[in-house]
């Protein structure tokens, strides 16, 4: 919302500079968003004299002038006939900025020296035609920026209201809060109505049908108006809030708007039929041509302004193109009314129009204030289009709305503030405010609200009040006495954030993707027709295509991230991201909403380098980190099943990871059509993780094992063993054998081919054994050794190389 | 080989001088080796068993019984003087040797290191764990909700009734009628105080939506809430609370303010601005030429709200605030398009 500084003096004493008044209202709560000087911008436009007028020597159509800047005389070409030596003038000096972006420079104009230019109204914007150029009065003083000198320099502020606040969207409203805060009163001019005619009952008439949607309708009667342009001093406030100017009579609504904040509309009276106005709702599905030339269909909960005949707009909202000011008006019927403000607001966003009309009334205006408008409004338009003014107003207010009165207990203003008001104090507050106050016990008051303070309805927006009023930085920083409770983040959380450290160590970035995917991605990852991630939820309203569906897996959102990575040339990749994914539950409205850990990787595991090892990410670097996961939130009893993949996986490189029954994941290389289907050259590897099944799946911290002081022992084995024998069976077969000394097992190297017979490999394993208690003799190991070797053979049929 | 001479004919000279000969001819060859392996040969040659010494001690028993003693005392000199001189050589040769190759194994430090790849949390992360330990450590707990919400959650018990302009400042994402993405992480006050009776305590980190994007604006971005429910929770006590908070998080120096706002679910409702982090309060172009950056909401929550919870108004009072995750990511790391925190660009994020 805009006012203008110089607007606002007009209602309310102030001396506060422009820069101190901007602080008052944000520190009211009427937060001000821009702050700009009209006018401050040509400060190089001065008053000036012109001491001689001459000829230009070699241009006919020219005058070579010398000019009184106040400072300095100066030479000045000019191509104006209509002043003389001793005229004050308007002179652009070097340096000056004209609007549109003219920069006033040093020029030589047919072989003479100008030094400025002698300046139009058109030039200067304060009109649209000029001829010649601007003659100033006599009593201006030499030197003073122009704009100062007229008393057109203004500072536009523009306040981001909050929508609680529908009485501050008027100049006025802005006025009331400054005189509340330094304790001044709001005055009124220009309210005096020169009634001059007939009475206005027997020019027009006004009925009510739909009392609950208009309790309050009331009317002026002009006539004799001229149309024409409005002048300057009215155009501009209305460009300076953006507005554009239309003619006199509407831009003197427009003008009101602002000032009053009360919507107002002006109807050709000629055009209405038998000089009536209903106001009714609409019929359902009636055809109505708004101003704005558009036909809207309307139905029967749309408050419509009829004449005798026909709707002639749309109430609160638009008026229309049938009853429109207009060339060849000459009599005019000026609404000023209150509507009921949700049901402008269903209307308005039923049919999309949204106008500074409707935007007021739906936030609520002033029932009791709207004939100070429409008086203001009659009087300026009488003013400026010659017209003359109806006797009285007509003013259908069937059942008067009465103004709130509610209670405020001082003890609860200081309870909830923290303050310590006394009720003077608050009394005043009150009264500054308009507000109307009785005590009526000690500490308790009977708080009359005016009807312009819509968003005032309980004790509690009192209390705002009187804290904003009073100023928050009156409020004293306190620390809370508060109850001793505490709770430390919950397991999970903390889990959580210790995943993402243990995978940022293992050289993970991680990444946020929006929540909401393309619905083509299912298909791009390769999900089967009944796949349950097919049935995320759609948004009923997306911002597009891509964004439209929540997601049911993280996949889709890194591989499109790793398309944009590798697309600027970033290669090698190793992201993650732990967020949600949605999953619709039959029968219920909310989702669930599990946190998943996923991966991706690919390209070269380690950072490129002259001394770093070469070697491309694989299965086993996806594994050696789902492992380091487990680990380290001591999931212990976890297994993998390369059975019932999911499809985006490459068949033979991928697995799922169980608990039981239970999956906790799945991890491993993609299959190589999701790579095609995102463009992706080289081998991507993936894994996800149900971050909640993980947590179900640890196991309780043991007590920590005292290492043994003795060293151990280690003895290899290398053994063949068919190629489709998972490793992790001789692994389990050596943990199998029952020894208190048998400390461990690891694989240290696997081999294929060479002199190794088809179908078979060799896998070499190290067993470590040890005491506690003393460092094992030879003979011990060996006993033990061949119990292992013996348990190899049996269990399953190895041989040893 | 060099010069090499026996004493075979002793009785003719005089063994003293000899030895003298002796130790300084071994003295200046020992000087001049610069090997272990040529201090070796020396070493045999003078001290082994057939070297020089042992040459002229064989000759002492040709000497007189009175001699012997005599010419024996000088041997042993001798014999000390050049193995403690053999010995010091011995320590300069290797320390001259391990010089030598110290020198010849010069690197070029300036090469890079073999680097293990390191990863990088999202700045969304690193500002939601720091906010909530600032919070943690003044004992709030952390609570959380669903992301597909219901209206009732997000809106009606927040006291925005249905057909209120107070909607308008929220565009919402709608998946049904009545469920909707939440556009703000203030619905985990409601489910947490409709699960426990005060007091309350929470912040609640996490990610919302609104349909809205451009350069500040992103479709879905973070907030966290926090609420504090008790008796006797006044203004002075959120003004408190958040002005410790901002000090923690932005330096004790930095400006703090707070101003009237309006929020449907708080009364009396604030913005809290901080002074400028980038012109310092001076006014640039961040801060509008203001001097002040918004980043939060507060207020005490509204009685309202409390009646849909079934909380006391009478009895209890109590504040809640909420921030932009990213608007604070933002300003901390000086990020103008706020776009860039979810293009996931690698060299991006990995600054972090």
């Amino acid at each position: 919302m805009i006012v203008t500084y110089n607007w606002i003096k007009e209602f309310v004493d102030c001396d506060l500079p422009p820069a101190e008044l901007s602080h008052l209202l944000t520190m009211l709560g009427l937060e001000v968003e821009r702050m700009e000087t009209i006018g401050g911008e040509m400060d190089d436009v001065v008053v000036a004299q012109v001491v001689e007028k001459n000829q230009h020597p070699n241009a006919d159509k020219l005058s070579l002038c010398k000019v009184d800047s106040g400072k300095e005389i100066v030479t000045v070409v000019c191509g104006a006939q209509n002043f003389k030596a001793g005229d004050k003038v308007a002179l652009a000096q070097i340096g000056a900025t004209l609007p549109g972006d003219f920069k006033i420079k040093r020029s030589k104009i047919r072989g003479e020296e100008s030094c400025g230019m002698l300046c139009s109204e058109k030039e200067l914007a304060l009109s649209l035609e000029s001829a010649g150029i601007m003659i100033l009065p006599e009593d201006f003083r030499l030197g003073t920026p122009l704009f100062d000198a007229l008393g057109t320099k203004d500072t536009v502020f523009e306040i981001g209201l909050t929508p609680n606040r529908a009485d501050c969207l008027s100049v006025v409203g802005v006025a009331r809060e400054i005189a509340a805060k330094l304790g001044n009163k709001v005055h009124y001019p220009g309210l005096e109505v020169p009634e001059d005619g007939a009475p206005i009952e027997t020019i027009a008439s006004v009925t009510i049908n739909a009392p609950d949607l208009c309790p309050r309708y009331t009317a002026r009667h002009i006539t004799g108006c001229t149309l024409a342009e409005s002048p300057a001093w009215l155009s501009n406030r209305l460009r300076a809030a953006g507005i554009r100017s239309i003619n006199n009579i509407v831009d003197v609504t427009n003008y009101v708007l602002l000032e009053y904040g009360h919507p107002l509309h002006a109807f050709d009276f000629k055009l209405l039929a038998g000089g009536k106005i209903v106001v009714a709702a609409a019929a359902d599905g009636e055809k109505f041509v708004t101003l704005d030339g558009q036909e809207r269909e309307l139905n029967s909960s749309d408050l419509t302004i009829r004449d005798g005949e026909k709707g002639v707009a749309l109430a609160g909202i638009m008026g229309g193109g049938n009853s429109e000011i207009g060339e060849g008006t000459t009599e005019v019927l000026l609404e000023s009314a209150y509507f009921n403000p949700s049901a402008i607001r269903k209307t308005s966003k039923r049919l999309g129009i949204h106008t500074e009309s409707s935007h007021r009334f739906e936030r609520g205006t002033d029932v009791a204030g709207l004939t100070r408008a429409l008086d203001r409004a009659a009087a300026l338009i009488a003013e400026l289009s010659g017209g003359k003014i109806a006797k009285g107003v007509i003013d259908v207010y069937p059942q008067p709305i009465e103004p709130r009165v509610i209670t405020a207990r001082v003890p609860r203003i200081n309870a909830v503030s923290g303050l310590s008001l006394t009720d003077a104090q608050v009394k005043d507050i009150f009264q500054r405010l308009e507000f109307e106050v009785t005590e009526t016990e000690t500490c308790v008051f009977q708080v009359r609200v005016p009807l312009f303070r819509v968003d005032l309805e309980r004790e509690i927006d009192l209390v705002e009040e009187v804290v904003r009023l009073n100023g928050f930085e009156k409020v004293q920083a306190t620390l809370p006495r508060a109850s001793v409770f505490s709770d430390l983040p919950s397991d999970a959380l903390r889990l959580a954030a210790r995943v993402k450290d243990l995978l940022v160590s293992q050289g993970l970035s991680e990444v946020i993707n929006y929540s909401f995917v393309a619905p083509s991605s299912c298909d791009r990852i390769l999900l089967g027709e009944d796949d349950f991630r097919r049935k995320g939820v759609p948004l009923l309203n997306p911002l597009s295509d891509e964004l439209s569906v929540m997601r049911t897996t993280l996949l889709p959102g890194l591989l499109e991230t790793a398309v944009k990575n590798i697309s600027v040339r970033t290669m090698s990749l190793r992201i993650f991201e732990m967020r949600r994914i949605y999953l619709p539950v039959q029968d219920k409205e909310l989702l669930d909403e599990p946190l998943y850990v996923s991966a991706l990787l690919t390209g070269n595991r380690e950072p490129e380098g002259w001394n770093q090892a070469k070697g491309e990410i694989d299965f086993f670097d996806v594994k050696g980190i789902v492992e380091n996961v487990l680990a380290d939130l001591n999931v212990t009893s976890a297994s993998y099943s390369a059975e019932q993949l999911d499809p985006y996986y490459h068949p033979g490189k991928a697995c799922r990871v169980m608990c039981g029954n239970r999956q906790l994941g799945s991890f491993g290389e993609l299959h190589p059509t999701v790579q095609e289907n995102y463009g992706i050259a080289s081998p991507l590897y993936y894994l996800e993780l149900n971050f909640g099944a993980l947590i179900g799946a640890r196991k309780k911290q043991g007590t920590a094992q005292v290492p043994s002081r003795f060293p151990s022992t280690f003895r290899d084995i290398a053994l063949l063993l068919p190629l489709e024998t998972p490793v992790a069976d001789v692994v389990s077969c050596v943990n199998g054998v029952k020894a208190a000394e048998l400390e461990g097992v690891e694989i240290f190297d696997l081999y294929t081919g060479g002199n190794i017979p088809a179908g078979q490999k060799s896998i070499a394993i190290r067993v470590r054994y040890g005491s506690k208690e003393r460092t094992l003799t030879d003979d011990e190991v060996t006993r033990l050794h061949q119990r292992v070797t013996d348990a190899l053979v049996k269990k399953l049929n190895v041989s040893f190389r | 080989m060099s010069h090499f001479f026996f004493f075979q004919d002793i009785g003719s000279l005089n063994m003293k001088d000899k030895l003298e000969a002796l130790l300084g001819e071994a003295l200046s060859e020992l000087g001049a080796a610069s090997t272990e392996e040529g201090l070796q040969e020396l070493r045999v040659k003078y001290l082994g068993k057939k070297g020089a010494l042992t040459g002229i001690m064989k000759g002492l028993g040709s000497l007189s019984a009175e001699e012997r003693p005599l010419v024996g005392q000088v041997v042993n000199t001798v014999k000390g003087k050049l193995e403690e001189a053999f010995d010091s050589r011995a320590v300069e040769i290797r320390e001259s040797v391990k010089a030598a190759r110290l020198s010849a194994e010069r690197i070029d430090v300036t090469l890079p290191g073999r680097r293990r790849a390191v990863g990088s949390k999202h700045p969304i992360t690193l500002v939601t764990e720091e906010i909530c330990a600032i919070f943690a450590a003044l004992g709030f707990a952390v609570a959380e909700g669903p992301e597909v919400e219901h209206d009732f959650y997000n809106f009606e018990a927040l006291n925005f009734p249905k057909d209120h302009p107070a909607r308008d400042m929220q565009d919402t994402f709608f998946v049904g009628e009545n469920v909707l993405l939440r556009t703000h992480t203030s619905p985990v006050q409601v489910r947490t105080m409709l699960k426990q009776p005060p007091p309350v305590r929470i912040i609640a980190p996490g990610t919302v939506y609104r349909c809205d994007s451009d350069a500040t604006h992103s479709p879905m971005f973070h907030q966290i809430e926090g609420l504090m429910v008790d008796k006797g929770i006044t203004f002075g006590d959120l003004k408190g609370i958040l002005t410790l908070f901002i000090s923690q998080l932005f330096g004790s120096d930095i400006g703090v303010r707070l101003r009237p706002s309006f929020f449907p679910f708080t009364e009396p409702s604030a913005e809290v601005d901080i002074a400028c982090v980038i012109c310092r309060g001076k006014g640039c172009r961040v801060c509008k030429e203001t001097g002040w950056l918004e980043i939060l909401g507060a207020g005490m929550v509204d009685p309202e709200v409390y009646r849909h919870v079934g909380y006391d108004a009478e009895l209890y009072t109590g504040f809640a605030f909420g921030m932009g995750i990213e608007r604070i990511a933002m300003l901390k790391y000086g990020i103008a398009d706020m776009r860039l925190l979810f293009e996931n660009d690698l060299r991006f994020l990995k600054q972090f």
